[in-house]
């Protein structure tokens, strides 16, 4: 049975309680109850450490490590760090339902007259199940350590820290305390239960609230954790809140002892004690809400609009790579992709490829900048907002920082490679637009080196067909150029944010033809790419050119369900422009 | 079952139905959504229908510990069905929580700002159907189990974390939580998940016997050193 099982705990031990009237000498009760409450502690610490509720709460916990930390992007110290707490999380629900199981084990299986005649008072029982919450750091310390290995497995960026994983633990700590006051005064196994809802409410819905104050919940998951370029001191407070969290964990303790203190001096001695966790919690809690020093946000702000003032760059071939310091180490899982792109060129374009990194920290997030006035919060918003990667460009392609995966991820190997591609082939790999505004994008309609730089991002990052298939029949999108609806396709990673503009807007008949042409072998394609490659870049160069020269047909597109065009009376469709030389 | 002995019956249902669990867990849950109000409303957030899922999640806790029969063995010797009872508190359980959601319904409308549609809420209807449903199997399932003392506190956090993995597995929540799923496909399969939590709620509940063992082996091992007992006696 576990923790939570109906087995009495050491409940025969027959050592004395701190109460007990055998031992006159208060010295020797003294180190009796003492000896009573380590003696129990031991049994209990035993219990909660191998009890399934806390066990699964370790590997649900692990998986969500997993899920938020390791999987998405390539992982950096200064985000995880804080987010395996959101692991320690899990496993404390799991260590607070089950340390109210053992709290209110007594009186829900119906023994407390049974407990009641042994030598170890209710005070000694609870003050020995609150030390046995050290059974829950085995566990606490194992996703710790299985977090940071996962992480270094992964390439972590960065450094790690150690205010944010100790915080992480003494949540856990906490939530078993927060779970024996319960246990204590409700034995009924519900009050775990809701106890538990309580705590996860607010870490669930955390990243809802824009206000400071969030910094008061046990546990956050702050917006902008992952979009900082590097670390930023005192976002998040963790050490303020490893101190709050000590603060809550003790106050629980003491209420739970309150409950079963009997003698009038104790109970004030407990009082005074409670009344310092709650001022240690005041202030704690006071620290976290300070606002971050205006010349670190002044400095994140500028390392945010001029990126190339604190970026090194790396140049290789005709391309420049230029990445925050933090992120250097991300540079050959960048350069696999664009190398792949220019082995397959019959002659680099004679103009450089800049791929720079762009952080996109929103600086009118009240969670940020709290505390500071509104002209220089304005101000660093408009600084930001002149930072690179919204305008137009032929020459560069803008990355955001800490959106690249941490392996495997084909379809941001893809969105890289297609853009240079495109910069290869003379289409402007970043067209000014933001997600959603298409507008701004120009099409390819037609233009043979579409296909082109579809076929030579293919080749280079090896993408299966399967990743690639456009929408059938059916689910289309178009956009309409000139009046005309014209099928789009939605490239892998198109939509995953990994770039901070988009490019041209690829189109079916282009994705088709590129498609066409892996079918032949790339010998016979380079032959004829390198045989007239001036004429395959000019944008009056047709796709059914370029399919003649290969000697395959030229794909069909399917056709649209409503292709003659928005119902009489609707409003206007905005066109896009065709690309340009 | 005539229809005269109805009365009785439901004042049977009614008076053994769990009701302070039950209770506790839908107004915790309105008190949570309650404080999030309050909160959206201090950060000019708007609540949305993401707050009534999390936080109907007490009152799941709740509907945890009706599906249970404490002293089934006696209920077995009585002339009504053993499954009588539990199917009357979990239809009593129903329409507690029906009520709670319309309250945590209205309290979302209420805090929403003038012109700020919600979204559909036939999905979410459909979702929440599909979660009481998984906790009220599960609990009825732990009812029949080795950990039927605990009932509910081992059949809540089972059904929490089925939940769960619904929710971030990817195939599952592809289907399963809309978007990417359309409205239309989530409520379809949220009530395919209802029919078949149903059906295997009905099933524990017809079930006499604790299960202390699980798999095949186990049971054949333990049909195979079943010894004949004594003839019943004749009741006359």
């Amino acid at each position: 049975m576990t923790a939570a099982g109906p087995r009495p705990a050491a409940a025969g031990t027959g050592a004395a309680g701190p109460d007990d009237d055998r031992w006159p000498d208060p010295a020797r009760r003294r180190s009796t109850a003492a000896g009573t409450v380590a003696s129990l502690a031991r049994v209990e610490a035993g219990l909660l450490t191998r009890s399934v509720v806390v066990l699964a709460g370790l590997v649900a916990g692990g998986a969500m490590v997993y899920h938020f930390a390791i999987a998405p992007t390539r992982p950096a110290w200064w985000a995880a760090t804080w987010q395996i707490g959101y692991g320690q999380q899990i496993l404390a629900l799991a260590v607070l339902v089950a340390a109210q199981l053992a709290a209110g084990r007594a009186r829900r299986d119906k023994l407390s007259e049974l407990y009641r005649s042994f030598p170890a008072t209710a005070r000694t029982r609870v003050a020995a199940q609150l030390l046995g919450l050290a059974g829950a750091l085995p566990a606490s310390l194992v996703l710790v350590g299985g977090a940071a290995i996962g992480l270094e497995l992964s390439g972590v960026l960065g450094r790690p820290g150690y205010a944010a994983p100790a915080a992480g633990v003494l949540l856990v700590i906490a939530a078993g305390a927060i779970g024996i006051a319960v246990g204590t005064r409700f034995a009924h196994p519900l009050a775990g239960v809701l106890a538990a809802v309580a705590l996860l409410v607010p870490f669930s819905q955390s990243n809802r609230f824009t206000d400071p104050f969030i910094w008061l919940f046990p546990w956050v998951a702050p917006d902008q954790l992952g979009w900082v370029p590097g670390q930023l001191a005192g976002y998040p407070p963790a050490a303020a809140h490893a101190v709050m969290l000590a603060a809550a964990a003790g106050l629980a303790g003491l209420v739970a002892l309150a409950l079963t203190a009997g003698r009038r001096r104790f109970r004030l001695g407990l009082a005074v004690a409670a009344a310092a966790a709650l001022a240690v919690a005041g202030v704690a809690g006071a620290v976290q809400l300070r606002p971050i020093p205006a010349a670190d946000l002044a400095r994140l702000a500028a390392e945010v609009a001029d990126p190339a003032s604190v970026q090194h760059c790396t140049t290789t071939g005709p391309v420049r790579y230029c990445l925050y310091p933090a992120f250097r180490a991300e540079l050959p899982a960048l350069q696999a992709p664009v190398r792949g792109v220019l082995a397959r060129l019959p002659q680099p374009p004679a103009r450089l490829l800049t791929i720079r990194q762009a952080a996109q920290v929103d600086f009118t997030d009240p969670v940020l900048t709290h505390g500071h006035p509104a002209a220089l919060r304005a101000r660093w918003a408009r600084e930001v907002a002149r930072a690179p990667g919204s305008a137009s460009s032929s020459s560069a392609i803008y990355l955001i920082a800490g959106r690249w995966p941490a392996s495997g991820a084909g379809a941001a190997r893809f969105s890289l490679a297609l853009a240079a591609a495109e910069w290869a082939v003379g289409l402007p790999p970043t067209a000014g637009a933001v997600y959603g505004d298409g507008r701004a994008q120009c099409v390819p309609l037609n233009q043979a080196r579409e296909a082109v730089a579809i076929w030579l991002a293919i080749r280079a990052t090896g993408a299966p067909a399967s990743e690639l298939a456009p929408a059938g029949p059916g689910r289309q999108s178009a956009v309409y150029v000139g009046g005309t609806p014209v099928v789009i396709w939605n490239y892998p990673g198109e939509g995953a944010s990994y770039l901070t503009s988009l490019g041209p807007q690829p189109t079916q008949a282009g994705y088709l033809l590129a498609e066409a042409m892996t079918q032949l072998p790339a010998r016979r394609v380079s032959r004829v790419l390198d045989g007239a490659w001036s004429t395959w870049l000019n944008d009056r160069t047709s796709q059914a050119r370029l399919a003649a020269a290969l000697g395959i047909p030229l794909p069909r597109v399917p056709a649209l369900p409503g292709e003659a065009g928005p119902p009489p009376g609707a409003n206007p469709v905005p066109s896009s422009p065709v690309c340009g030389p | 079952m005539p229809l005269r002995r109805l009365p009785a019956l439901a004042r049977h249902v009614s008076r053994t139905m769990p009701w302070g669990p039950l209770l506790a867990g839908c107004l915790a849950g309105l008190v949570l959504l309650a404080v999030l109000a309050y909160v959206a409303d201090h950060s000019r957030t708007p609540l949305s229908l993401a707050q009534v899922r999390v936080t109907f999640l007490p009152a799941l806790a709740g509907l945890a510990f009706v599906a249970r029969a404490p002293v089934r063995p006696l209920a077995l010797a009585a002339p009504a069905p053993a499954w009588v009872t539990p199917a009357g508190q979990l239809l009593l359980a129903i329409t507690v929580l029906a009520v709670t959601v319309a309250a945590q319904l209205g309290l979302v409308a209420h805090t929403s700002p003038p012109g700020h549609a919600l979204p559909a809420i036939y999905p979410l209807l459909a979702q929440l159907t599909g979660w009481a449903a998984l906790v009220a199997a599960a609990a009825a399932i732990c009812d029949r189990g080795r950990y039927a003392d605990l009932g509910g506190a081992v059949a809540g956090p089972a059904g929490l974390v089925v939940i769960g993995a619904g929710w971030f597995t990817p195939r599952v929540s592809a289907l399963l939580v809309a978007p990417p799923a359309t409205d239309l496909g989530a409520t379809v399969a949220w009530y395919v998940i209802t029919a078949a939590a149903l059906a295997v709620t009905a099933s524990a509940q017809r079930d006499p016997w604790h299960r202390y063992r699980l798999g095949r082996r186990c049971q054949r091992r333990a049909r195979g050193q079943r010894r004949p007992g004594p003839p019943a006696p004749e009741v006359s």
